[in-house]
């Protein structure tokens, strides 16, 4: 069974690792995505330090998004489930903002579903992170190959 | 003719609300609506700015109806 989800709680990875398996598959892989400590500004290369994240989700549009991805994976790998959850609110550091699990019924599809998943959640999926420092906080802007840019 | 616009994240921030109600023209394009806001709230201007209408990413050369829903935002990144 496919599922995707935002919760704002704690996301237990077991428990959606093992939703995704049916009879025929043979593997599962599982990307826990988790809230870091230290990040390298691109701009600058100056590290920064998070005390803790929030995200923040556009939640009818992010559901539509993530059943688009799933459904767009299911036609390019060989892969029978994926479910993915996304945490939003507030996120303390180590704590898991992501979980994608993929199960196929051999693991190179979805080794290669769960990587080609995750980059294309960071670039279509309308959720927004913040990162809260000790002096201050910053909305994160991805990389914006993002769908289409209306100002330029 | 109304269409709501909804901010998100930075966009929020800057703008100070999460959901405005619009009064349009007919004929008016999805790229007009965020232009007008982004006038209002000249802030916006230096981020890149997405847009979607009815939950889906717009291009801009859509053309809003009543009742839409227009989302303004910075480029996304959850994950």
């Amino acid at each position: 069974m496919d599922f995707f989800e935002l919760t704002s709680n704690p996301i237990d990875i077991a428990r959606v690792s093992r939703r995704v398996v049916p009879s025929e598959c043979g593997a599962t892989v599982t990307l826990d995505g988790y809230a870091r400590k230290y990040t390298k500004d691109k701009a600058s290369g100056e590290i920064r330090e998070t005390e803790y994240l929030e995200y923040e989700a556009y939640e009818a549009m992010a559901l539509k998004e993530m059943q688009k991805l799933i459904d767009a994976a299911k036609q390019q790998f060989e892969i029978a489930n994926v479910g993915i959850v996304h945490r939003i609110g507030r996120l303390d550091i180590g704590e898991t903002s992501v979980v994608i699990s993929v199960a196929a019924p051999h693991r190179k599809p979805a080794f290669a579903a769960c990587e080609w998943l995750i980059r294309e959640l960071k670039r279509t999926v309308p959720i927004w992170k913040k990162e809260v420092y000790s002096d201050g906080e910053k909305w994160i802007e991805g990389d914006a190959e993002t769908p289409e840019d209306v100002t330029k | 003719m109304n269409i709501n616009v909804l901010f998100f994240g930075a966009t929020a921030d800057i703008t100070g609300q999460r959901r405005v109600e619009v009064a349009i023209a007919p004929e008016t394009t999805a790229s007009e609506v965020s232009q007008n806001i982004i006038a209002e709230y000249p802030r916006l201007a230096s981020h890149k700015i997405h847009i979607s209408l009815n939950q889906q990413f717009a291009s801009g050369d859509e053309i809003v109806r009543d009742g839409d829903e227009l989302a303004i935002f910075t480029a996304v990144s959850g994950g």
